[in-house]
């Protein structure tokens, strides 16, 4: 049986290149910059994470975090998609948005 | 076995749609918070977000038709969306373009109170050196006048500004008279703790439609606590003030602001009841701001964000308590963040702007004729950090204020749309970029987000509103009534 309250200073998470791009799990650990600081490598086609705690915590504890931080490397994932997917039609409303504010020149709107 | 089959045995397993631009952040373990461009949100679970987000969502699903409405998707029935969000994304930012529309004056520095807390470093009340010239106020008032704005605010700051009344009268008369030419709508405020008040002062307010805001920190023990003066008679003063003020201006001319000290956090229901008991329609509930005699004398880290978001939430459930017996009584903070929630508008508050609200929002001219991106700026400049102090109005011209590195540096570098975190935050459309805080606490415009009190008291404040109107009825009502106000 495990101990759960050995203190922990540092745990790995590791992630499918194929699946996750480097920028969504940058973004993931930029969130969690408070609790943990992140080092990001490449190995073959995984992304490696090693994670080390601003402070020890419990074996329990780390375990928790490391699944919140993989759920939110999912978001980061599902909100490239999304960005990529509506690009052209954010851009289309913005440039509508301020098409009379005198910010946006004729060449820019044209372009769009 | 019915005698019709359902609707879904006539419809394509899944609705072909198109995504339009959104944001999301969870609300809780399970539930989402979605917003627009325009910043109108929507709940759903995790799995309705997959699903939309992979295009497998059925337009059976019960949340397909409030995504729609909201624009978060658009199919073959929908396809003004884009028309739409961009029409309710110009209102939202319709205020970028009238530029700066309030003028703070700082008349003085001078104060009779001695407030611990005082975000302004105060002088003592005999100095005259500490008061701004004629001269001074004169240019300054061009430099607000020069403002693109329409409606133009000037607001007599101090010290206590009422120590040089003098000027706010000379102020006031040079206003209107230039402003025959110029047309624009005048304001005036003057933030004054009222113990100086008299009815000579309160008929040239009158005479000239100024409004009074004052400070009220809550009951007598507690105001007189946090607002020392000779005498002890603070509150004394300032609510025989009030009473005389609405006697000659009209109970609408008069309002008051409280900061919360630590002696207020166990109080917020007494707060509150002090405020109802002196007949005011609502309260703003705000923290105590990280600067001048805040930070000397070491009141600003006497309670952190997490307390005071307890007091908060206290407060604001107070309140809607009031409000189920019957009482019409507002929460101004709540109010300021529903209405960029649930209308296209932008109240215009300027630590929720994002371009941040200094310059764009408003100015400060400094006794001594410097030129300040805000309050808060000057409060630092007090402290010895001149980051934003944009120039001076004897030496600088209007275009030279304005285009100042010290303005145009924080407000490209902290704009929040493209600033990591709040890129993809759903609570980027309500909150703000606020340089000036950040600077004063991390050293840079911008911070860590995820290291940010600012960021954690507001991401906290969302989530607590939107939950409070999603689960009770009620509360959505009174909130929609708050927002349109």
């Amino acid at each position: 049986m495990k101990d759960l309250d050995k203190p922990t200073k540092s745990l790995a998470a590791t992630f499918d290149n194929k699946v996750f791009s480097v920028i969504a799990i940058k973004k993931a650990a930029y969130k969690y910059v408070r609790v943990f600081s992140a080092d990001i490598t490449m190995q073959g086609e995984q992304i490696n994470c090693q994670l080390t705690f601003s402070s020890p915590v419990s074996e329990e504890e780390g375990g928790r975090l490391v699944e919140d931080f993989k759920k939110e490397v999912l978001d980061q994932d599902l909100r490239e998609r999304l960005k990529g997917e509506t690009e052209a039609v954010r851009n289309v409303i913005l440039a509508h948005a301020f098409s009379k504010t005198g910010l946006i020149t004729d060449g820019s709107l044209s372009r769009d | 076995m019915g005698l019709f089959q359902g609707i879904e045995q006539y419809q394509a397993p899944t609705a072909a749609y198109q995504l339009l631009p959104f944001r999301f952040t969870s609300l809780d373990q399970d539930q989402y918070v979605l917003t627009n461009l325009a910043g109108e949100y929507l709940i759903v679970d995790r799995r309705t977000l997959v699903e939309l987000l992979h295009h497998r969502l059925s337009s059976t699903d019960p949340a397909y038709c409030d995504l729609r409405a909201r624009h978060f998707l658009m199919d073959a029935s929908s396809s003004i969306g884009p028309a739409l969000l961009s029409l309710k994304l110009r209102t939202r930012y319709h205020r970028l373009a009238e530029f700066t529309g309030l003028h703070l004056f700082v008349v003085t520095l001078r104060c009779e109170h001695a407030c611990p807390y005082c975000q302004v470093s105060r002088q003592s009340e005999d100095t005259l050196r500490y008061d701004m010239s004629p001269e001074t106020a004169s240019v300054a008032l061009d430099l607000a006048l020069r403002s693109p704005s329409q409606y133009i605010k000037i607001e007599f700051q101090g010290g206590e500004p009422l120590l040089n009344f003098g000027l706010i009268q000379f102020l006031v008369q040079e206003a209107e008279a230039r402003n025959q030419r110029l047309g624009k709508n005048l304001a005036f405020v003057i933030a004054t703790n009222l113990a100086l008040i008299n009815d000579d002062i309160l008929r040239f307010c009158r005479d000239h439609s100024i409004l009074i805001s004052t400070s009220l920190d809550g009951p007598r023990d507690l105001h007189n606590a946090n607002r020392p003066r000779p005498g002890g008679d603070s509150y004394e003063r300032t609510i025989a003030g009030i009473a005389r003020a609405r006697q000659v201006l009209g109970s609408d001319r008069v309002s008051a602001l409280m900061t919360t000290t630590e002696a207020s956090l166990p109080r917020v229901r007494a707060i509150i009841d002090e405020y109802v008991t002196q007949g005011f329609t609502g309260i703003f509930l705000r923290p105590l701001s990280p600067y001048g005699f805040a930070i000397k004398t070491r009141s600003y880290r006497a309670y952190n964000a997490e307390r005071w978001l307890d007091f908060y939430k206290q407060g604001v459930d107070y309140v809607i308590e009031l409000n189920r017996r019957g009482m019409d009584f507002a929460e101004y903070y709540a109010s300021t963040i529903l209405k960029k929630m649930l209308t296209s508008e932008d109240p215009g508050y300027v630590d929720l702007m994002s371009p941040a609200g200094i310059g764009i929002g408003a100015l400060v001219y400094n006794y001594d004729g410097s030129v300040y991106a805000s309050d808060e700026s000057r409060m630092l400049a007090e402290m010895g950090q001149e980051q934003f102090k944009l120039g001076h109005v004897l030496t600088h011209r209007y275009e030279e204020i304005i285009s100042s590195p010290n303005l145009l540096d924080p407000l490209e570098e902290s704009f929040a749309y493209s600033a990591p975190m709040c890129h993809d935050c759903a609570f980027e459309p309500y909150c703000g970029a606020d340089p000036v805080l950040h600077y004063s606490l991390y050293g840079d415009y911008l911070g860590r987000k995820p290291e940010s009190e600012f960021c954690h008291r507001n991401m906290e404040t969302f989530r607590y509103l939107i939950r409070k109107m999603e689960s009770d009825p009620f509360v959505k009502q009174l909130f929609m009534k708050w927002a349109n106000r």
